[in-house]
């Protein structure tokens, strides 16, 4: 992992990507964490313009299917792309989500939005689990049961944040059998 | 169970149809969606889903219609209707017609993870409800076999229950001590449409007044000393069900006072309540005692008689109807071989005839403990004479004083040939008789064989 986007880490397996005006350290909070908890090399880029192109002016949010087609087009770099927003993104069918991405496939994305508050480390905290509960789906992995998984599903803050910062055995075994299968080691 | 639930999505926009199979897939469901009803239905064909989430309107077949098509097919299938704000009107009238919830687009996330959660556990109650019905049925099937029949009396006892289960009137069951009242009691409540309702049992008998009276209505809290707390009582319990009052010829007749207006107005109050409860039941009554001196003595009202007595069934005692010994026996013998888990593989020649010379006066509940005991002491691999030798020693006379001598001969063909299975060969040789001479016996007295 390299907290600096002008210097690529050798064989990342992730590519962090602020896309419009996002808080630097909020990517370096969630590119750590990937490290520390899955083991994943990140490489953080450099950040791309405002979404405009997923912009719904009837619900005044942004479309996350429509980022994730962008960045799972991107031809070079890692083999995964983790986006990270400041702008509310939201699903046809939900309101708003606080990440999207595809399951078994390429590409995932967090929004700072709706996870706001006073201490700048809980809002770095909870994009982390957003972005490892959805590295999670990347890796094909589906919501657990188990209330003390992060990979369980939360539908509000509250829930977000009784949730530890890891997974529980089956889905970190699982995590680790589809990384081994993907990256070797 | 999340994994081996289908969801089946239905809308015509591509968009939700694909944004809703994604959350579902995460979620761990099997999903498929269709873009129109007739693609649902068309689908439908080849292999059921459990829940079905359908978008009202549609061009060409629209929710609705869906929503019926699917009941029409899938009677236990589960239907979320969602709808844009402007068609909750719709959407109401869907829940009318059997859809289990309605979410409007686009959906909180909160309200989707808690309706998914009431979908689930409506899924999981729906499958307890329906293993619950089956082991019902197998209760059924048990009783029938536990009223195992051969005799004349018992057969025709049993057909007419088929014929008066259905209907609302009490029926009021006599018979011995031990014949088996209460087992033709919960074969009436099986057989009839309540048999999913309850089947509530009280012993009148058992209970002082006092106490039957609190047993029957419930009571408030502070009805009396030691009413703590309000409780139901056995009318109560016993709505949408079948009511069984045994040993109803116990009762006193202040009792029998207050339960024949319970039954005539169809509410009763509970003990120290002012609030009237209605409870919707059917009678069935007991009594081992013959209530028309007791009625004469005035000990027994006689309007309360004739209210729980629209259809009488009287038991006829065990040694009355020979012929059940064996069945009885066999199926007393295989349930407690099962029981116990011992190897035994049936009675002797000896043992059979024991049991079929006792008088029983213990009846059916005394056949049962005997073999029960048999079973138990048994030692080798089959029960004989000596694990019911008590019986030998301690036996009554059957009552034979009223039968004339062509009578108790065809009674004690019909029994041997009974215990024999039908077989003629064996029978004859029992009986002591060649095969010849027995046959012109059961063609004289016109016995019937059964296996």
């Amino acid at each position: 992992m390299n907290a600096d986007a002008s210097e690529p880490v050798a064989q990342a397996h992730l590519d962090l990507i602020p896309i419009g005006k996002v808080d630097p350290l909020a990517a370096s909070v969630v590119a750590a964490n990937l490290q520390a908890i899955l083991g994943l090399n990140t490489n953080i880029l450099d950040s791309l313009p405002e979404p405009d192109y997923a912009f719904l002016a009837r619900r005044g949010q942004y479309e996350a299917g429509k980022i994730l087609r962008e960045l799972a087009s991107m031809p070079d770099g890692s083999r995964f792309k983790l986006g990270l927003v400041q702008v509310d993104i939201y699903t046809p069918i939900l309101t708003f989500v606080y990440g999207e991405s595809q399951l078994g496939g390429k590409a995932a994305l967090i929004s700072l939005s709706r996870i706001h508050d006073q201490d700048p480390m809980k809002i770095y905290i909870r994009a982390a689990k957003i972005g490892i509960h959805e590295m999670g789906h990347l890796l094909g992995i589906v919501h657990c049961r188990a209330p003390d998984c992060l990979m369980h599903f939360s539908s509000n803050l509250e829930q977000l944040d009784t949730l530890p910062l890891r997974f529980c055995n089956a889905c970190e075994y699982e995590a680790r059998r589809r990384l081994r299968y993907l990256f070797g080691g | 169970m999340k994994s081996s639930t289908h969801i089946m999505v239905v809308d015509d926009e591509e968009t939700i149809c694909e944004a809703l199979m994604a959350w579902f897939v995460k979620d761990g469901y099997k999903v498929e969606t269709a873009l129109s009803g007739d693609e649902a239905l068309k689908r439908l064909q080849d292999k059921p889903f459990d829940i079905f989430i359908v978008d009202l309107k549609m061009p060409g077949m629209d929710g609705i219609e869906l929503l019926s098509r699917i009941k029409e097919k899938l009677s236990d299938a589960v239907v979320v209707m969602i709808t844009a704000h402007g068609s909750i009107q719709t959407a109401v009238e869907a829940m009318k017609r059997g859809a289990i919830d309605y979410l409007c687009k686009p959906f909180d996330p909160d309200e989707l993870s808690l309706l998914m959660e009431r979908v689930m556990t409506h899924k999981a109650l729906q499958q307890e409800n329906i293993a619950l019905k089956e082991r019902l049925l197998e209760q059924q099937e048990d009783a029938v076999d536990v009223c195992i029949v051969h005799s004349e009396p018992m057969r025709k006892i049993f057909a007419s229950i088929e014929e008066m289960a259905p209907s609302l009137a009490p029926i009021l069951i006599t018979g011995e001590t031990g014949v088996g009242k209460d087992l033709v009691a919960r074969a009436i409540h099986l057989k009839s449409e309540r048999a999913f309702g309850p089947f509530v049992a009280v012993n009148c008998g058992a209970l002082s007044e006092s106490l039957l009276e609190s047993e029957l209505y419930g009571h408030e809290r502070g009805a009396f000393t030691g009413a703590v707390k309000t409780r139901r009582g056995r009318l109560e319990m016993a709505d949408k069900g079948t009511l069984f009052l045994d040993e109803i010829g116990e009762i006193s007749t202040k009792v029998q006072v207050s339960l024949l207006r319970a039954l005539e107005e169809k509410h009763f109050l509970r003990l120290g309540g002012s609030h009237p409860i209605s409870s919707d039941f059917r009678l069935v009554s007991a009594t081992h005692r013959d209530l028309s001196p007791l009625i004469k003595e005035n000990q027994f009202r006689e309007d309360f008689y004739y209210r729980i007595n629209v259809i009488t069934i009287h038991i006829p005692p065990l040694r009355e109807r020979l012929e059940d010994i064996p069945a009885l026996s066999d199926y007393f013998f295989k349930r407690y071989v099962e029981e116990t888990g011992k190897h035994l593989e049936g009675f002797t020649q000896k043992a059979l005839e024991l049991l079929e010379s006792y008088a029983w006066p213990g009846n059916v509940r005394e056949l049962r403990n005997i073999i029960e005991r048999a079973v138990v002491i048994a030692k080798g691999r089959m029960i004989g004479a000596e694990e019911l030798k008590f019986l030998d020693s301690g036996s009554s006379p059957i009552e034979i004083g009223s039968l004339t001598l062509e009578e108790i001969e065809i009674n004690h063909i019909k029994t041997t040939l009974a215990s024999c299975k039908g077989n003629i060969s064996r029978t004859a040789n029992r009986l002591g008789i060649n095969r010849s001479t027995l046959a012109r016996k059961i063609k004289r007295y016109d016995v019937k064989i059964h296996d």
